[in-house]
């Protein structure tokens, strides 16, 4: 049955902010996902009479949002696991990175550095190492809590594609954050969100911060599994662009795309 | 204890490959029923950087499999060498084949209408100079075994993941 314009526009209001969000995450741009989240609501609008009401409105308006912004994603390049290594040494070799960071931490009511922040930040950019399809429908179950059968509706395939993607990728995922996360592992090859901590929190102990994270304080259960599901959690508990954090978070990810475009080749 | 020998006793029937030899040829075939849709099989059986994760018989594939692509695996069989071969026939959960001069390697997926599908693997070695070299070539069986277990026992769990 077709919605009303009226149950389209509050449904869009609704969950406005979790589309540009998931847009923002999958695609690591903030002018894309701003572009998208307006084109969304315009095809939207446009197509109300098609709604064939098979599905929730917002698992539609995530599929008109993915098939806007499938071509793109399609165009980008996958990046590796070691972004933030990679990211960091490009960080430590240019000087204007940390004089606008400082002065977006000083200047802005919203950019606090919290690790917590950080955490998200890095799957973000970390999750784009999965093949493409892996990363969407892992972000959409996991962080979104969409259904399968939503995720299938929203990529366009089926089921059992659902599953194989989640599986693999959140496998990997765990696979990869166990190896590299200081914060779960005391061998973890990666401590840049205490140390970015220590630089702009430098009063603050970076250890007491880490352990306010129920991530942190439950790594030594090594159940990996568990660790991931929390880690996620810290994933939905923030929304990017509304966060203490957000102008600084987003400066960091800003950067990290344009290190990540020459890094991979992207035109 | 009686249900582990059952399933135990099971198991070895349904999985169990089998080897022929002629003076010139090789042959090694293994087939199993698996509780999964053939995406799921297909999609395990196509992603070459994901069979380590699963597969306990391959260390690495390098390359896309893809028909007339060329990849380049690693196998337990012996470590020390990189087999390069070519996707010679690519159909969708349907069949796969690659291989070189020396052999081919051939998978199907068969549907039996009861939600289950039958894989089958086999590969054929040989050539003119096959018995001079065949002594060489270690028994595939154990490798194809634990290769149609692995998959069966990651595509079933896969297909029980909750939506």
């Amino acid at each position: 049955m077709e919605p009303s314009l009226n149950s389209l526009t509050a449904e869009f209001e609704r969950v406005k902010g979790s589309l540009k969000s998931y847009i923002l995450r999958i695609m690591a741009n903030k002018q894309d996902a701003e572009d998208i989240v307006q084109e969304t609501w315009i095809r939207a609008h446009r197509s109300l009479a098609n709604f064939k009401g098979d599905s929730s409105i917002k698992t539609w308006l995530f599929a008109i949002a993915q098939n806007i912004a499938r071509d793109h994603l399609r165009s980008l390049k996958r990046w590796p696991e070691n972004v933030g290594d990679i990211a960091k040494d490009a960080a430590m070799k240019d000087p204007d990175f940390f004089r606008e960071a400082m002065t977006i931490h000083k200047t802005s009511p919203e950019a606090q550095f919290e690790i917590r922040e950080h955490i998200a930040l890095c799957f973000t950019c970390v999750s784009r190492s999965l093949p493409l399809e892996q990363q969407l429908a892992l972000m959409l179950k996991e962080v979104y809590e969409f259904t399968a059968k939503e995720i299938a509706k929203i990529m366009e395939t089926n089921e059992a594609m659902v599953k194989y993607y989640l599986h693999t990728g959140r496998s990997k995922m765990i696979d990869v954050f166990d190896k590299r996360c200081a914060l779960i592992n005391k061998e973890g090859a990666c401590h840049q969100c205490t140390e970015l901590n220590g630089i702009f929190n430098p009063k603050q102990n970076a250890q007491e911060e880490a352990v306010k994270i129920q991530m942190v304080r439950d790594a030594a259960k090594k159940d990996k599994e568990h660790l991931f599901d929390l880690r996620m959690m810290v994933m939905q508990e923030i929304d990017p662009f509304a966060s203490p954090a957000t102008e600084l978070q987003l400066h960091h990810l800003e950067f990290d795309r344009k290190v990540m475009n020459e890094h991979t080749g992207q035109d | 204890m009686l249900t582990i020998m059952s399933t135990l006793h099971t198991t070895a029937q349904t999985i169990n490959a089998a080897t022929t030899r002629t003076t010139f040829h090789r042959e090694t075939t293994v087939s199993t029923v698996i509780k999964a849709d053939e995406a799921i099989i297909w999609a395990l059986l196509t992603n070459a950087s994901d069979y380590p994760r699963w597969n306990s018989t391959i260390t690495s594939i390098q390359g896309n499999i893809v028909l007339g692509e060329k990849i380049v695996l690693k196998s337990t069989l012996d470590a020390k060498r990189s087999f390069k071969l070519k996707v010679k026939e690519f159909e969708p959960a349907k069949k796969l084949v690659w291989g070189d001069g020396k052999g081919q390697r051939t998978y199907t997926l068969g549907k039996n209408g009861d939600g289950t599908v039958t894989f089958s693997m086999s590969e054929r070695i040989g050539g003119l100079m096959f018995p001079m070299y065949a002594k060489y070539i270690p028994s595939f069986d154990d490798s194809f075994n634990a290769f149609a277990t692995d998959l069966k026992k990651e595509a079933e769990l896969i297909q029980s993941k909750a939506n």
